[in-house]
């Protein structure tokens, strides 16, 4: 339903209805802002690069063919966007530790998890989120949040499929080992 | 997606999603529009010489065509005219038949209709408006 409704209002701005696009601006700013501000970090930046998506985006229009979802082609060039401005910074992206969990320790983690306020469970998510390095914050956003399947993310990425598995496994373990070194500390600052 | 998968997919729902400033779809629309009117301006943008140029070369043929006739009509009109002169001199026979040349020819470009003149000069003024759009012809910005 959302790809038709996506459609209807892209085929309304192709035939001259600009105002149309509005529509999906107030659809994904959210998350094409959240991409940008992963990357970039900087709130400024991120609005100024989510803003140009979108012009990029309308400028484009009529090279979109509907293969994919709209969201993946908007979120493709949110991606390369804010790739090709890192690679002008020369900033490259920090790598996880290999810090291996097992899937048991993972489980209890997420026990631990649960058991936690729901205010605090909100906090340390974000928390633990911002500590990945920004490609796998963007991975899991992209996969957790906003469900878009392998293929998309490797569509929007140019990651191979199988490297994304890799990258989301891994983040996921880190980010419960996060979690779990957050929470920790809030219970021995508590007693 | 297995079970810890699915867990952790649970979890990232509560996740914190950020938002751009509360004017930001005003921004973004306000920049579209701007953008829409440059891209989409159909009078400029889509615009197409209105006379192509094999027409063009048309009337230019039609036009040469039109002044050649004009001047051998002169021409050929010329030496009966001479012929009736005194014919004394040479000299006197060269200026008479240039006098007679020149208003014969004007003779008839004044008996061309007005009409032709009035498209002579709207093709003119076609021309030069055809030349002013194709040059105001617009880009769109260009984000890298």
């Amino acid at each position: 339903m959302n790809k038709i409704d996506d459609i209807y209002y892209i085929e309304a701005v192709r035939k001259g209805n600009v105002q149309a696009f509005s529509f999906l601006v107030e659809k994904y700013q959210k998350l094409v802002y959240t991409l940008a501000l992963k990357l970039l970090k900087k709130p400024e930046e991120a609005e100024e690069m989510a803003q140009d998506t979108f012009i990029k985006a309308f400028q484009k229009l009529d090279s979109y063919e509907g293969k994919s979802k709209f969201s993946t082609w908007l979120y493709s060039i949110t991606y390369n966007a804010c790739i090709s401005e890192l690679r002008k910074r020369r900033i490259e992206f920090k790598s996880l530790d290999d810090r291996q969990i097992s899937d048991q320790d993972e489980q209890k983690m997420h026990d631990y998890y649960r058991e936690t306020k729901k205010e605090d469970q909100e906090k340390y998510l974000n928390l633990a989120l911002a500590k990945l390095p920004e490609d796998d914050q963007v991975l899991v956003t992209l996969y957790y949040y906003e469900n878009q399947s392998m293929d998309e993310i490797s569509q929007i990425t140019g990651l191979t499929v199988s490297n994304i598995k890799v990258k989301i496994h891994r983040a996921r373990k880190r980010m419960y080992v996060l979690l779990h070194e957050m929470l920790k500390e809030e219970v021995y600052s508590l007693m | 997606m297995n079970k810890l998968d699915k867990q952790f997919e649970q979890m990232m729902k509560g996740a914190k999603i950020d938002s751009p400033s509360e004017d930001f779809r005003i921004k973004v629309m306000s920049r579209i529009l701007a953008e829409a009117a440059v891209i989409r301006r159909p009078l400029l943008q889509d615009y197409k010489p209105v006379i192509s140029n094999r027409t063009w070369i048309v009337l230019s043929g039609i036009f040469v065509a039109l002044v050649s006739f004009v001047i051998f009509q002169a021409i050929n009109a010329a030496p009966s005219q001479v012929d009736q002169g005194t014919l004394s001199t040479l000299a006197d026979s060269m200026s008479k038949v240039n006098t007679s040349l020149v208003k014969k020819g004007f003779g008839l470009f004044s008996s061309i209709p007005t009409v032709a003149y009035l498209i002579v000069l709207a093709s003119l003024s076609l021309w030069t408006l055809d030349s002013f759009l194709s040059k105001l012809k617009h880009h769109p910005s260009n984000i890298e």
